[in-house]
């Protein structure tokens, strides 16, 4: 009996739109809307480039030519320089051809156009040219016996910081949108999830009520709904997964395989948090529909699908919701896979999911029981 | 007025669920307005630097108080994982570990491998540190070879690089345009997304409501015109979507911290002029007459990938030049236009600011337009098939 209708709820899910759209169709278009609107932007304003500057020689000076050209010269240069006359350098500032513009003069001076991180790299450069300046005029006016000293000080290449990664994963930090895209599809799950109520609750569908008279048993129908639900979502999320993965091509770091089982865990949270908001009360499939939509997306809201670094922000300052946030959990699991080097986190992570799940279903189940044709 | 009635009686039945989709999304651009948004991510001027001072000396601490001078010191826990979690959501720029021996290292003249810095990737913040640390190295080492001791060289070389250096701020009459603050122009950047959702989500339902074949039959013969219809249908659209849009202007004006004054308004006339585009959207695509299904899933699609890709959700600045031409072509685009510069985020130029309302008064227009046509034809094969 349990096999039987099984079979006829894969079929009944899968010939449903709802999970052809939101399951399949809806994670390939938003995907696709991230990849090409995030495509570059890591590469081009998070990791470093030289910078654009502009120089204006008003007098003068080689040891600032010098310094220049040593910074622009190397592998990895720190600035890329055009010489120019002011007015050229003032365009090419306007235009945001450059990010500022050293003017050696009587005395060396920056100009930018606003303010920002390059423009701070940009000060600090004058300002270490400046200081060097100083410090050698200082020597040679009050000491000049160690003058020679200083300016071999001051010559050398200082390296005092040794820089550690602190993670061997992707460090692009839009690739979280796409965690959180994988989390949205798994507690779309829910969508799917309402559908068992529908189909077994005998004032919400005409297929509730043909089952309710049915003589099958209650606990066989729902847990057959349950599981074909479980199925049909895994599947769904199987093939999110491989169009972000091999279609896309963004990597979501970390071991695949897993990747695969945690967003599977996660469609199955999803599935019985749909059926917990479904069994809760007797009120219309249309405001379910609503309470299941805007539950979703409030935990998605709030797990950085729009704002991708307002998980951190509430970790800060409520952190337990992002442990109690079905999304944010989904999310974290990849995230962990991603950058941490052990399972711990992982393992943590995948246990919460297990645990909402089993909860979610047990309360399902405590609210639908005992719901008869004649007690609805 | 029958139409117009039904609408209202309709929507009142339905009025638990709208009222729960506005609190929503009205929740929703309460937290984004007072969240970072996400801009500290790219702009910032003073760093959050962790330091793990491992030597804790007279000197290290020299050194952590000039840090400090021009950037935030954060404290965290020594774990890797909390370090790791704080550099990916951007909670701390820089993870500074002053090594032991770092005094005795500084008096001896070395300046190699004084410190370990813990990095996500090569970021202008992890370059811009590593410029101030060899600076200061380099510094230090110049005043000790001078003859002076270590104490005396940190002092010196703290005072020598708190000069700041001559900088001048070009402003190409550009000046600081900002209409609104901070947390208001955020909430009005991400108003496209609320306004959009909740119109769609709130107003679907009862047009479809009213849509229904049984009803529409009815409708069509009755003595009422089309074009009477489609009149009351807007006239009613209209005073529900007012209300929507003066509960999120209300919100708006808490969040600025007080009435819209002056060039601020246009923020105001720029969200108006979107909510009645939204709404011209949704009598468009109800028109028709879709399921509750397939009004969630264009709901999801146009919400999420205006957002995206019109430069609410990431600023347009960091679109690239292909994304923004495409963009172009949504009236999503040329709010957020006008809503950067009120924010001050790119110069006010009034004609371009008139130009962008005149064309998401164009967009609201030309699918009020199609909405009527759709319902002409719609109607016309209706009475088709009647016949």
């Amino acid at each position: 009996m349990f096999l039987h209708n099984l079979k006829y709820e894969l079929l009944s899910t899968l010939r449903h739109p709802a999970l052809i759209f939101w399951l399949m169709l809806f994670p390939i278009f938003l995907g696709t809307v991230f990849k090409i609107g995030f495509g570059s932007i890591y590469e081009e304003d998070t990791l470093f480039s030289s910078i654009p500057t502009a120089v204006v020689e008003t007098a003068d000076n080689s040891i600032l030519r010098e310094v220049v050209d040593a910074v622009s010269g190397d592998d990895s240069p720190l600035l890329k320089t055009t010489y120019t006359d002011e007015d050229t350098a003032l365009e090419m500032l306007r235009s945001g051809e450059v990010k500022g513009i050293i003017c050696s003069g009587d005395k060396v001076t920056l100009t930018v156009k606003n303010s920002g991180i390059e423009q701070s790299i940009l000060k600090s450069f004058i300002e270490q040219y400046g200081v060097y300046e100083t410090i050698i005029k200082d020597t040679l006016e009050n000491d000049p016996a160690n003058a020679q000293k200083v300016i071999a000080a001051l010559s050398a290449d200082v390296k005092a910081c040794t820089e550690k990664p602190v993670t061997q994963g992707n460090t692009d930090l839009f690739v979280q949108y796409f965690y959180n895209l994988i989390a949205m599809v798994a507690i779309f799950g829910s969508e799917t999830g309402l559908h068992i109520t529908k189909d077994n609750q005998a004032n919400m569908s005409s297929l509730g009520a043909r089952r309710n008279i049915s003589p099958t048993p209650k606990s066989i129908s729902l847990s057959a709904s349950l599981v074909g639900c479980f199925i049909a979502q895994a599947v769904c999320m199987v093939i999110c997964v491989t169009f972000i993965v091999f279609v896309l091509k963004v990597d979501l770091g970390g071991d695949l395989l897993l990747v695969y089982a945690s967003s599977i865990v996660g469609g199955c949270l999803g599935v019985t948090m749909g059926f917990l908001i479904g069994s809760i009360a007797r009120i219309s499939a249309d405001a379910k529909d609503a309470v299941s939509m805007s539950v979703s997306m409030a935990f998605c809201f709030l797990s950085g699908l729009f704002i991708s670094n307002i998980k951190g922000i509430i970790a800060d300052t409520v952190p337990w919701v992002n442990s109690i946030n079905p999304v944010a959990i989904i999310s974290d699991c990849f995230y962990c896979l991603n950058l941490y080097n052990d399972y711990t986190r992982y393992s943590v992570k995948m246990i919460s999911m297990a645990i909402y799940i089993v909860l979610f279903s047990a309360l399902g189940v405590i609210l639908t029981r005992r719901k008869k044709y004649a007690s609805i | 007025m029958q139409v117009f009635n039904a609408f209202m009686k309709i929507m009142k039945k339905k009025v638990v669920i709208s009222v729960m989709y506005l609190w929503v999304f009205a929740i929703i651009g309460i937290a984004i307005a007072f969240s970072d948004g996400g801009t500290a991510l790219f702009e910032q001027n003073s760093l959050r630097i962790c330091v793990f001072d491992e030597d804790n000396t007279p000197e290290s601490r020299a050194l952590c108080d000039f840090l400090d001078k021009d950037n935030e010191l954060v404290t965290l826990e020594n774990d890797r994982d909390i370090i790791l979690d704080a550099l990916y959501y951007d909670r701390v720029n820089y993870v500074l570990t002053i090594k032991k021996g770092y005094a005795e290292k500084l008096a001896a003249g070395n300046t190699d491998d004084l410190f370990e810095s813990m990095k996500m990737h090569d970021s202008y913040s992890t370059v811009y540190m590593g410029q101030i640390l060899n600076e200061y190295a380099g510094t230090v080492s110049a005043f000790i070879a001078g003859g002076n001791d270590v104490v005396t060289s940190v002092g010196k070389a703290a005072d020598v690089l708190s000069q700041d250096a001559e900088v001048n701020t070009a402003s190409f009459g550009e000046e600081d345009n900002a209409v609104l603050s901070g947390n208001a122009s955020l909430f009005f950047r991400y108003l496209p997304y609320i306004i959009l959702g909740t119109v769609m989500s709130t107003l679907c339902p009862v047009l479809l409501k009213l849509g229904k074949k049984d009803i529409r039959f009815r409708t069509n013969c009755s003595g009422l015109s089309p074009g009477s219809y489609m009149v009351q249908l807007f006239a009613a659209s209209t005073v529900f979507i007012t209300a929507v849009w003066l509960v999120f202007m209300v919100i708006g004006a808490i969040i600025n911290g007080g009435m819209y004054s002056g060039t601020a308004w246009l923020a105001v006339l720029n969200s108006f002029i979107y909510t009645l585009f939204s709404a011209a959207m949704t009598v468009f695509v109800v028109s028709f007459e879709p399921s509750n299904l397939v009004l969630t899933i264009l709901t999801q699609i146009f919400t999420l990938s205006t957002s995206f890709l019109c430069g609410i959700f990431i600023q347009q600045e960091f679109l690239g030049d292909s994304v923004l031409a495409a963009a172009r072509f949504m009236p999503t685009y040329w709010y957020v236009r006008v809503n950067r510069m009120l924010a001050g985020e790119e110069p006010f130029d009034s004609s371009l600011a008139v130009t962008s309302l005149l064309i998401e008064t164009a967009f609201a227009a030309a699918f009020a337009v199609l909405a009527v046509l759709v319902r002409r034809a719609w109607y016309g094969r209706a009475s088709a098939v009647t016949a």
